[in-house]
């Protein structure tokens, strides 16, 4: 084995490297200048350890994957030295390799788990063939390898045959990256170098992966370089930590020691900035300014421009690493001041103290009538299948009974495709159900629109009253128009009676409640001329001028910073509270359902294939979910301080049924770690005990119910013919 | 509903369109066909017209265009579209013989012409395109994509003109016309076989020269965007060899949308060999149609415009019922028309 004497980062840090990276850079050559998009990197990888990077996009995280295979795409320039340690003591230079070598090299000896995992497979063969070629590739025994496949797909609880004879796009996104960290294990390799593998997933499969991740590492004894910008899933899952800023490592060390003591101003800001399920999100910062320009990186610490604590030194010099201890080093001249300088969010249990909420529940009162009721709605899209089969019916809203009372904010959550967007749409008349009915202050919404019987409410009316504010709120207007013409439009038509002084005065008034003043000025721009906050307002102000009882917000802030949800949140309340309006709050995000609900008082409804599984007041949902499906998704949020660290997946399955086929009896017996017989056969009901908010669907909270004596459900499923009780 | 019965249907009640089509072309639209065939045989009818003389040519008409006006309305159309259907199209005015008869002698003729140079120029037109794709960038790249540009824009006929001009005429290398050699009997004996590629020499040269460039580009674009996917780039990461990537990831995605056009070429095929068939005096069904414009045989042009509308309608048919089968992503083919 070569020594290598020059080491100058972390190299005390690791006793049998199996990556020693030195000097490493990767340039591109641009007409603007030489873009330095990885800048003399310095690392070394232990053997068997989990490697967490964590950065910004663009701050070079993904060439540092890229350039321990040697896979720089070209142009770029990869520079400097990968040194490779096999198992028995040799060392090889990655970059030196021949085209030959590295194709043996690349998934023997170090694979990679991409990005774009949606993409990585090809579209026209199935997945068996992306194994049998790889192993054919690399002149590996088929038959060994393709039992190696099978046991790889069931450890990451996936039927192997069943994916081996699928094509790529009847998986969902979950099962391919699963089976692609299954693909990149295929040929035993001693390293797997995964680039955001779990990006464009839900919460709970996200986490479910990094399990997985944790359980097939201990497994099959293999080194993990894991990247990603979520501070929060490495968290739980690297043994070590480092923290890429303008494409140099800017802190290194053990994850421990970096969550509890970061030295780095950049790490604290990151971590000030991670939304927590149980830290209060006031807290919640956005870092300042933007991750620099390849092309022309600060001089000195490259961190400069958006350190609170620079000085001129830090222009003038480059910090190199200071060890903070042996196993932690850090690029910065006052790493010891950061303590004081930038103080960390309290964290976790010291804060859980309920805020009082300011308007206390309103579902509570039984007197008031709600504003809308669904009544066993359904909501059931065809879609056929194959030469002579049957059409299957999609049930994305599936028998959902729900009041909204006035002045109410309910917030729907669950995984993608849950049918939580279809049972908003369904809610403010966008969407005709197949079944059940809705109706607006006792009114059927749809008998409204069609004129069947005696109509109180006469349809329009019913529309100006249920509003709804998009996800994209740049599709959302014309763009071609003025902010004072696209608020003047709904004005004209539902309120001729004012003049157009009193429309201007209108408008203005509101564009400065919402904080875009001078509003003369905002009122005569284009949206292009506004930020993505500023035109959610106007979309906002828009459903408001409408003088709505109920507004649908679909998603409405998950494009937003993370810094400026917070504020657009605490608007709509503020908005809410003056203008007299019910809220639908729809969201992926257990936080931001959280903080919404939270001070307002509302509600939190858990959504599960079609039907809604528990609902009730945050601190119910939050603090005593009752429902094995809320208490996965709780699981699933991401809180720093470890506490699940050893917890398994709360799951036997982590894969959603098909919802053309949803499962007998309780939809979620097939992942329900709680799950016994009686679950497959019969369907439980959604209720409350009696005159309180919370209410949920499952056996285990009804007493004395034959579901305690059953039997526990084995692994296998039960076969469809199952007879479904009602 | 099934979506292969419902396209099934729809192809069927396409055809059916057609043909009520020119049952009102020719016999509701004043001063249409029926009309100006009457006039043209009471115009060769010399002298006085008597009674019978006009009954006889009611019948004439009746037989070529198979439609009776003495019948009411829906009688006639009903046997009409009862008759287009069982394969009688009528009497060619002309020729003096049933429709069906000449398209069906003429048919293989211009089968072997057009599809031949189809496939040559989707052939060579693909092989080129993959070329070009892989050494993008390069001199070679560049020069071919302005020659594929500029023949692109060149039309076939001109191509023709110039070549029955200089190889026909002016070198007398090949035929300038016909579609076999003289003298021989058709069948499989080789002085038959030789002849007819002797004779489909220039007329395939000159659609392949031009239609090829059009189908390189596309394919060179369809390659370089499949290139730029993420499945390209792992699977070379997965060592595979670079005859697999090439062949079965690049050329297998880049090939799917080159499919449907494809189709649009076969189907469109009768309809392209008009007047390529007519520059060089080759008997087959583009010649025939023309020449029954010149001689206003009406019940031949009605045969040949259905003619072409099937083997459109057909074609788009057969290439939505297939498409699902070499693109396992569209399965129903729900979310895949060619129209
Ligand atoms: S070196 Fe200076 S600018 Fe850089 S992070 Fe430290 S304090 Fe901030
Ligand atoms: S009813 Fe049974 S399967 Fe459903 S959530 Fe409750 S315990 Fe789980």
């Amino acid at each position: 084995m070569k020594e290598r004497l020059h080491d100058k980062s972390n190299a005390q840090q690791t006793q049998d490297p199996i990556y020693q990276v030195r000097n490493v850079s990767v340039a591109f050559d641009m007409d603007r200048g030489t873009s330095r998009v990885l800048d003399d990197i310095d690392l070394d990888i232990e053997r068997g350890e989990i490697l967490g990077v964590v950065g910004e996009s663009g701050s070079g995280k993904s060439m540092f994957a890229d350039s321990l295979l040697n896979a720089v795409v070209s142009p770029g320039q990869l520079g400097g030295e990968v040194i490779y340690n096999t198992e028995d003591g040799q060392s090889v230079d990655v970059t030196e390799l021949t085209d030959e070598e590295l194709r043996k090299f690349r998934w023997q000896e170090a694979s990679m788990v991409f990005q774009g995992a949606q993409d990585s497979f090809n579209p026209t063969r199935k997945i068996r063939t992306h194994f049998v070629e790889t192993l054919d590739a690399h002149d590996a025994d088929i038959e060994d390898g393709m039992d190696r496949a099978r046991e790889l797909l069931s450890d990451l609880y996936l039927e192997p045959d069943q994916v081996l004879n699928s094509y790529p796009h009847e998986l969902s996104g979950g099962m391919k990256q699963r089976t692609l960290i299954a693909l990149s294990m295929l040929l035993d390799p001693e390293v797997i170098v995964m680039d955001e593998p779990t990006a464009a997933l839900d919460l709970l499969m996200q986490q479910s992966i990094v399990r997985l991740i944790r359980e097939i590492k201990g497994k099959y004894d293999v080194t993990i370089i894991f990247i990603t910008h979520d501070l929060p899933l490495l968290a739980e899952l690297a043994d070590r930590l480092a923290v890429m800023y303008a494409f140099e490592f800017v802190e290194i060390g053990l994850t421990d020691g970096i969550l509890e003591e970061p030295s780095h101003p950049y790490t604290r800001a990151l971590l000030n900035s991670t939304p927590n399920i149980f830290a209060p999100v006031e807290d919640m910062t956005a870092i300042e300014g933007s991750a620099p320009d390849p092309v022309n990186v600060p001089t000195g610490c490259s961190y400069h421009p958006r350190c609170p604590m620079a000085t001129d030194a830090c222009v003038e010099s480059d910090p190199g690493y200071y060890e903070t201890n042996a196993n932690h080093g850090v690029k910065c001249h006052y790493w010891e001041d950061v303590d004081n300088a930038i103080p960390l969010q309290v964290t976790a249990d010291e804060t859980r103290q309920v805020d009082v909420p300011a308007y206390g529940p309103v579902a509570m009162g039984t007197d008031r009538t709600p504003v809308l009721t669904l009544d066993d709605a359904e909501v059931h899209f065809e879609s056929s299948q194959g030469l002579f089969a049957e059409p299957d019916a999609v049930r994305a809203v599936d028998g959902i009974s729900l009041d909204i009372y006035e002045n109410e904010v309910i917030a729907l959550i669950g995984e993608s495709g849950c049918g939580k967007t279809t049972l908003g749409k369904t809610a403010i008349g966008l969407q005709r159900p197949t079944g059940g009915s809705v109706s607006f202050r006792g009114q059927d919404i749809w008998d409204a629109k069609d004129g069947h019987g005696d109509v109180e409410i006469p349809h329009e009316a019913i529309r100006q009253s249920l509003q709804i504010i998009h996800q994209d709120p740049g599709s959302a207007i014309n763009p071609n128009r003025t902010v004072r013409h696209t608020l003047e439009l709904p004005l004209k038509h539902y309120n001729d009676e004012l003049d157009m002084g009193d429309r201007q005065a209108r408008i203005l008034g509101m564009l400065e409640t919402v904080g875009m003043t001078p509003p003369e000025d905002y009122a005569d721009r284009y949206p292009h001329q506004l930020s993505g906050g500023e035109k959610q307002r106007v979309t906002l102000i828009r459903a408001l001028l409408m003088e709505p009882d109920l507004i649908l917000a679909d998603e409405a802030i998950s494009a937003l910073d993370v810094s400026l949800r917070v504020e657009m949140m605490d608007l709509m309340l503020d908005l809410q509270e003056i203008f007299d309006t019910a809220f639908l709050f729809i969201s992926h995000d257990f936080s931001n359902a959280r903080y919404i609900t939270e001070k307002s008082g509302g509600r939190i409804g858990v959504m599960y294939l079609g039907e809604i599984v528990e609902i009730g007041t945050v601190d119910e949902i939050i603090n005593n979910p009752k429902h094995p499906y809320t208490k996965s998704l709780v699981w699933a949020t991401p809180d720093l301080d470890e506490t699940g660290e050893n917890e398994d997946v709360p799951l036997r399955k982590i894969d959603i049924p098909d919802a053309r086929n949803p499962p007998s009896g309780c939809r979620f017996h097939t992942r329900c770690p709680e799950a016994r017989e009686t679950c497959a056969r019969k369907k439980p009901v959604l209720v409350g005990d009696g005159g309180n908010t919370h209410e949920v669907s499952c056996f285990r909270d009804v007493p004395n119910h034959e579901y305690w004596d059953s039997p526990e459900l084995m692994n296998d499923e039960p076969s469809d013919e199952t007879p479904t009780e009602k | 509903m099934n979506w292969y019965i419902r396209r099934t249907l729809q192809a069927l009640l396409t055809v059916y369109g057609v043909i009520t089509f020119t049952f009102v072309l020719i016999r509701i639209m004043p001063g249409g066909p029926m009309e100006s065939m009457r006039a043209q045989l009471i115009q060769q009818h010399q002298g006085s017209l008597t009674t019978e003389d006009m009954e006889r040519i009611n019948r004439i008409v009746e037989t070529r265009v198979n439609i009776d006006p003495d019948q009411p309305l829906y009688t006639q159309y009903v046997d009409y579209v009862s008759s287009v259907l069982t394969g009688d199209l009528g009497q060619s005015t002309w020729h003096q013989a049933p429709v069906m008869d000449l398209l069906i002698e003429r048919l293989p003729w211009t089968i072997f012409l057009m599809g031949s140079s189809i496939t040559l120029s989707f052939a060579l037109g693909i092989t080129l395109g993959a070329i070009m794709a892989y050494k993008e960038g390069t001199i070679l790249d560049v020069g071919l994509s302005s020659y594929s540009t500029f023949m692109t824009s060149v039309p076939y006929y001109v191509v023709a003109v110039l070549l029955v001009y200089f190889l026909g005429y002016q070198w007398d290398y090949f035929p300038i016309q016909g579609r076999m050699a003289p003298q021989t009997t058709p069948g499989l004996n080789y002085p038959f076989l030789a002849g007819v590629a002797y004779h489909l020499v220039l007329p395939v040269i000159s659609v392949v020269i031009t239609g090829m460039g059009g189908r390189a580009l596309a394919m060179r674009g369809n390659s370089v965007r499949v290139m730029g996917d993420d499945f390209i780039r792992v699977a070379r990461l997965r060592g595979l060899k670079p005859r697999t990537i090439a062949i079965q990831y690049v050329g297998r995605n880049a090939l799917l949308p080159m499919y449907t056009n494809l189709m649009l070429a076969v189907g469109f095929m009768f309809g392209g060999a008009i007047i390529l068939e007519e520059i060089f005096g080759y008997r087959g069904l583009g010649q025939l149609m023309y020449s029954s414009i010149g001689n206003r045989d009406l019940p031949l042009m009605m045969g040949c415009f259905l003619l072409i509308t099937m083997t459109v309608v057909i074609a788009l048919f057969i290439a939505d019922l297939t498409y699902g089968k070499l693109d396992p992503r569209v399965q129903s083919g729900e979310r895949h028309e060619s129209f």
